[in-house]
């Protein structure tokens, strides 16, 4: 419903609330999928923040990836636990380095390679504090294979959140409405 | 980890009250430095998350205590109680592999119990939340739209078409929140109470 005027807070704040929630859905179905690793996530949840990259400026951005890290806490029950940590500083590395790339490369990289990136920034992060404050020194021989399957799993989703940003004609009227 | 709506907490306990009873047990359960009883308490957060109405994947946590403990037993350290090859399972590693991983798991269960998705948090970003599970409950009731994996973004489009347009806002519904009643008020007292008891007695 555009009518020429550039939306309003109240509009950019509502629909970061919609996109929040779609990423506790897409959450909600990465478990319908068989893991590798039992600590192992596909990161379908992701697919909302890394369409959002191209939407909103960097703040809501955050925003977002706040909402759906607080949102899984609560609705998961693991906002009082090392998971929550886990999943926040992930999510932040993730949404800190998608955005740089973003910056640095602008359009010479597609949703795909700023994915494999945001992917890759998650797993060194979980990894790292999973070896500082769990498992101990030993356990970086986990790195590479875990690496391995975050840079697949990363592409995966980069692919489809493409294809989504290039075909979806609800995300067309998101984008005029915002664009104003 | 799946949860069920009407549970003895849900019923009984204010999502706040819950949430406060959850941080003044933690520290109880953390200087807490005897192993079989940080198990019995494990046993008891699990119990009380299974109370929550929410089902818990125990191979999910049998494997990360697992994991912790082989990990620690990597770094030897006091004696030794078993050879395997050049492989060497030490008494101190291996306690302290089992003690990690247990505080680790306990602090799951005891988030998993205490933490409700009707907890407010305050400020924006609590009046946010509110919209995100609104929000959200709407895509999960919507069961009549189904993923069609052959026209799966048009699909998709139908289901966030029905769900959300740009420029009309939609009010969540503004229901009443849970008051502690005599049943949950004992239960925190003695949640409380008996952990501290543990670690001072």
């Amino acid at each position: 419903m555009t009518d020429g005027r550039p939306p309003r807070t109240w509009e950019r704040l509502d629909l970061i609330a919609f996109l929040g929630a779609t990423c506790l859905f897409f959450a909600t179905i990465e478990y319908l999928f068989p893991k590798p690793f039992p600590f192992f996530r596909l990161g379908l949840a992701n697919l909302p923040v890394i369409i959002s990259l191209k939407l909103f400026s960097p703040g809501y951005v955050l925003l977002l990836v706040l909402l759906k890290v607080l949102g899984q806490g609560l609705i998961n029950g693991t906002l009082a636990s090392y998971v929550f940590l886990f999943s926040l500083s992930g999510s932040f590395a993730s949404a800190f380095t998608m955005l740089a790339a973003q910056r640095l490369f602008a359009e010479r990289i597609s949703l795909v390679g700023i994915s494999v990136f945001g992917a890759i920034a998650s797993n060194v992060v979980q990894i790292y504090l999973s070896v500082r404050f769990i498992f101990g020194l030993t356990a970086w021989i986990i790195a590479p294979p875990f690496i391995t399957l975050g840079v697949i799993s990363g592409f995966a989703v980069g692919l489809f959140a493409q294809k989504f940003w290039n075909e979806s004609t609800w995300l067309g009227r998101i984008r005029e409405s915002l664009e104003g | 980890v799946k949860a069920s709506k009407d549970n003895f907490f849900t019923r009984n306990t204010n999502p706040l009250h819950l949430f406060v009873t959850s941080a003044l047990i933690i520290p109880a359960y953390l200087f807490q430095d005897e192993l079989l009883i940080r198990i019995a308490q494990v046993l008891l957060f699990a119990g009380l998350s299974t109370v929550a109405g929410k089902k818990i994947k125990w191979m999910y946590f049998v494997v990360m205590v697992t994991s912790i403990t082989f990990f620690n037993l990597l770094s030897p350290m006091g004696r030794v109680l078993l050879s395997i090859g050049p492989f060497a399972v030490t008494g101190g590693a291996l306690e302290n592999g089992v003690m990690k991983g247990f505080t680790i798991v306990g602090l799951v269960f005891i988030s998993l119990f205490s933490i409700r998705p009707d907890l407010k948090l305050p400020g924006r970003i609590g009046g946010l939340l509110v919209r995100l599970f609104y929000y959200f409950e709407r895509i999960v009731e919507t069961k009549r739209q189904r993923l069609e994996p052959r026209r799966l973004v048009a699909s998709i489009d139908d289901i966030l078409d029905s769900l959300y347009r740009p420029g009309q806002r939609q009010n969540p519904p503004s229901g009443a929140v849970q008051a502690t009643t005599t049943a949950g008020a004992a239960f925190m007292g003695v949640a409380v109470c008996g952990n501290w008891a543990l670690l001072l007695v």
